[in-house]
């Protein structure tokens, strides 16, 4: 039994319409506080630990541990006085942080998050073409860094926007290759091979071990995506001031800061669900939640590292990095996997 | 005909270290040409020298490197006690030679840290600067402050070498060289690192000579300099060291060479302390109720090595008690206008990355 | 204190060769051509009537040094920048704190202070009770307004 069914099963009284319109409102709010606690978790979790990983101590003051650090942080940006540039473009300017968030949100709602004990499968959208829909939500960000970038009449805004949009030229393609790679492997065990619950239910063998060139492309991707290091050139903050979101104060700024951070949540999702068996595993139709979260929070805490290791790459070497590399490399990997679909019967 | 946007970096901007301001004009990412502002710091210290006793001016050198306060210093004394003839115990000289490899430590580990931002490594940062911290500690035993440590005096040092300080050189002796290597290979085992420096930001030999650059961005360009031999003052004769050269002329080389210094400081620490003599740690003609009554006459040129490169004092003296006139050679100023040559046809990226190896400290520069 | 042209030794025992200002140039690319490549400072010492302008070079192969020593009545000297890149900054530096002007620099501007800064510092008569302050226009240039009053 679904969330959506079950908060419908609640409301059937008060008649279909009304029901399904209550039922989806309620839903959705509750999917916004669990995803707000998840980033403010995350913000926590990756503060913490690369507070470890660089010999210092991290928030320790606010709270038993830090832990409500947070939260006087979320409060200060709101109180931030939001500062407008006098040459701005007015509309754009304001719509691009809200564009970056909400394609972040929309996408965490597609995603299927297993089952727990007695609320049953959790997802918000089961979407019958979950996968196409996930990154066409993804699509939604770059336009909002471009808008950003462009609207805020900085000169290393603008910069940081060309350069955040020859990235991100360069690396969508592998990350759709290599997506597509999954969806053929799927088709062989599901009809419903777009639908991204009845993809991962499938796995019974994790796709990170038939694809591993799949694995390779796409965690790269999802960096790259999540636009950290070494692939922060659009806001690298050592030579464009802080790229397209320069101009950017208060909660403003603050949603590109959660943009970042939730990428990178939503990204460790997909790696696990997609490359790393997601929510199967033994009675995983009690603790499948629990599955995902424990690799998800792996995929995370990989990604922080290699964050906090390497510098920046150059822009021009990445383009060519995506173009040169991890092209060929996902079409290989979509040759692999359709070999091994029809012929081995993996 | 593509059109170049004026672009300022500076003075208040993440990657130039203080308030240094790039004038860029960028062709898309290219840049095409540099232009260095300075004196957003400038406070004049050579007028402000003029009307100071030989004694206080010490306190304008501690403020010109900030980051390795003890090796201005001595620079300076290298100059005003020929110029007042005072020279100072061996036991001194010793000592003096221990805190100024100590602050070449110190300066080149804030170079490792900010380098290492330049390029958008985070961690670096906090390893160089808990290594630093234990020279810092070293500093508040010997003289009582952090930074501008005001340590050594004409005709001696403030105070003399506790067994306290000696233990903790000792302790430093013992764990810098596996923290350095520790930080190298934070830097040179990952491959963006060397992407990023290898082969960029090439200065020829001919270059770095005709710009009077000197200290470790020459020693990259592979001219074999170092005022330490070849103008011994100091202690520096009696010590083994090696220059670190190369001839690679690049990003990487310098830096190599900044570590390598390091390795090389720590070896000499390591023999100083060893051959510290006993004996007096002030020259009695210099004590303190003399010290404003000293008075100099003629001109002293003095050049010493600071860990930005060649540091020079020029004191003419006319029979006063305070400097008829003083100028200062700082290395930094001449690294930073060899950037006008260097960072042109380079991406904005790598302009960073060259200016961050140039080693900048506007104290020294704008003075 | 005459100026006379020859050699001698200084305090801290380094050579000086005292010139003519008409023979600086040639002085100095001689000792150019003799491998002093290393032009390490150029310094200005006002002496009241007069100004002295002394080059410290360097020759790395020979590891010698020399010291070069000029005055001028008229505060100006030729142009070494042709010679030494070196000289660019360090010319810019004493033009603007001393008030030499070098004959022949391709860009003889203010290197620390505001273009219109006026009076150059290290004059010995120069009046530091003046006030100027230093403000900023829309460019990003730096212009200094002075203050006629009576300072601090």
């Amino acid at each position: 039994m679904s969330l959506l069914s079950f908060t419908y099963g609640i409301f059937k009284v008060l008649g279909y319409d009304l029901a399904t319109f209550v039922t989806f409102l309620i839903d959705s709010i509750v999917f916004l506080l669990v995803a707000s606690v998840a980033v403010a978790g995350t913000i926590y979790f990756f503060r913490k630990y690369m507070a470890r990983v660089q010999l210092r101590i991290g928030p320790n003051r606010v709270g038993k541990f830090g832990t409500l650090q947070l939260i006087a942080d979320a409060f200060k940006l709101f109180g931030k006085e939001s500062i407008l540039p006098r040459l701005r473009d007015d509309l754009p300017y304001k719509v691009a942080p809200v564009l970056v968030f909400i394609g972040l949100l929309v996408a965490f709602s597609i995603l299927p998050y297993g089952s727990l004990y007695y609320i049953g499968d959790i997802f918000i959208s089961n979407s019958g073409v979950g996968i196409i829909l996930l990154f066409a939500v993804l699509a939604i960000m770059p336009i909002g860094e471009l808008l950003a970038g462009i609207s805020s009449h900085n000169k290393y805004s603008l910069i940081g926007a060309l350069r955040a949009v020859a990235k991100d030229i360069s690396f969508e393609v592998p990350m759709m290759l290599s997506v597509l790679a999954i969806v053929v492997m799927a088709s062989a065990r599901t009809t419903n091979s777009l639908n991204i619950s009845s993809v991962v239910t499938s796995e019974l063998l994790p796709y990170g071990i038939l694809e591993p060139l799949g694995l390779f492309v796409f965690f790269i991707s999802m960096i790259a995506r999540a636009s950290y290091t070494p692939f922060d050139m659009g806001e690298s903050e050592s030579e464009l001031v802080s790229g397209y979101s320069t101009e950017y104060t208060g909660m403003r700024f603050g949603l590109f800061y959660l943009g970042m951070f939730g990428t990178i949540l939503l990204g460790s999702f997909i790696v696990s669900l997609f490359y790393l068996g997601g929510y199967n595993g033994p009675y995983s139709s009690d603790i499948g939640l629990i599955y995902l979260l424990i690799k998800a929070v792996i995929v995370v805490v990989i990604s922080f590292t290699v964050w906090l290791a390497m510098p920046r790459i150059r822009i021009d070497k990445f383009v060519n990095f995506g173009w040169k590399y991890l092209l060929p490399i996902s079409v290989i990997n979509l040759v692999l996997a359709g070999f091994l679909t029809i012929y081995l019967g993996w | 005909m593509s059109e170049w946007v004026e672009l300022n970096m500076g003075p208040q901007h993440p990657s130039t270290h203080g308030v240094l301001r790039l004038k860029i004009k960028v062709e898309g990412e290219i840049v095409r040409e540099v232009e260095p502002v300075i004196g957003y710091l400038h406070r004049n210290a050579e007028k402000l020298c003029e009307n100071t006793f030989f004694c206080d001016n010490l306190l304008y050198f501690d403020r010109m490197d900030y980051v390795g306060a003890p090796g201005m210093e001595v620079g300076y004394l290298e100059a005003a006690e020929k110029l007042l003839g005072v020279p100072p115990p061996e036991r001194a000289i010793w000592i003096r030679t221990i805190m100024a490899e100590l602050s070449r430590i110190a300066s080149h580990l804030v170079w490792l840290g900010a380098y290492g931002l330049d390029l958008g490594m985070l961690t670096p940062f906090f390893y160089a600067f808990d290594l630093r911290e234990k020279i810092m500690t070293i500093f508040v035993e010997a003289s009582g402050s952090r930074l501008l440590t005001n340590y050594c005096s004409i005709g001696g040092v403030y105070q003399d070498f506790n067994e306290k300080i000696v233990q903790e050189i000792e302790d430093f002796i013992n764990i810098a060289p596996s923290k350095i290597e520790e930080l190298n290979s934070l830097f040179v085992k990952n491959d963006i690192f060397i992407s990023r420096t290898k082969g960029i930001g090439y200065m020829s030999k001919e270059v770095a000579i005709d710009y009077g650059v000197t200290g470790p961005m020459l020693r990259a360009s592979g001219v074999e300099y170092d005022v330490r031999k070849a103008e011994p003052y100091l202690a520096y004769s009696k010590v083994n060291f090696e220059i670190p050269v190369s001839s690679k002329g690049d990003n990487l080389a310098r830096f190599l060479v900044r570590i390598e210094e390091m390795r090389q400081s720590v070896k000499i620490i390591s023999q100083a302390i060893k051959k510290l003599p006993d004996g007096p740690f002030f020259n009695p003609k210099a004590k303190k109720s003399m010290m404003i009554r000293m008075r100099g006459e003629g001109e002293v040129y003095a050049r010493t090595e600071a860990s930005k490169g060649e540091f020079g004092v020029y004191i003419v003296g006319d029979g006063g008690v305070k400097p008829y006139r003083v100028r200062v050679r700082s290395p930094s100023l001449k690294n930073l206008s060899v950037l006008r040559e260097i960072g042109k046809n380079v991406m904005i990226a790598d302009l960073v990355a060259i200016s961050g190896t140039t080693d900048l400290v506007f104290g020294e520069i704008d003075r | 204190m005459e100026f006379q042209p020859g050699e001698e030794k200084g305090k801290d025992g380094r050579k000086i060769i005292k010139v003519k200002k008409e023979d600086l140039l040639s002085t100095l690319e001689s000792l150019k051509k003799k491998g002093f490549n290393h032009l390490s400072l150029i310094t200005g010492v006002d002496r009241k009537d007069y100004i002295e302008v002394v080059y410290h070079l360097h020759s790395f192969e020979s590891n010698e040094y020399v010291v070069v020593k000029t005055v001028t009545y008229n505060s100006k000297v030729p142009s070494v920048t042709h010679l030494w890149k070196s000289a660019d900054w360090d010319e810019r530096e004493e033009y603007d704190l001393m008030g030499i002007e070098f004959e022949g620099h391709p860009d003889l501007r203010r290197l620390f202070l505001p273009q219109n800064w006026v009076g150059h510092p290290l004059r010995k008569d120069y009046n530091m009770k003046n006030v100027q302050y230093i403000n900023m226009d829309e460019d990003g240039e730096d212009y200094a307004t002075f203050d006629p009053g009576d300072g601090w």
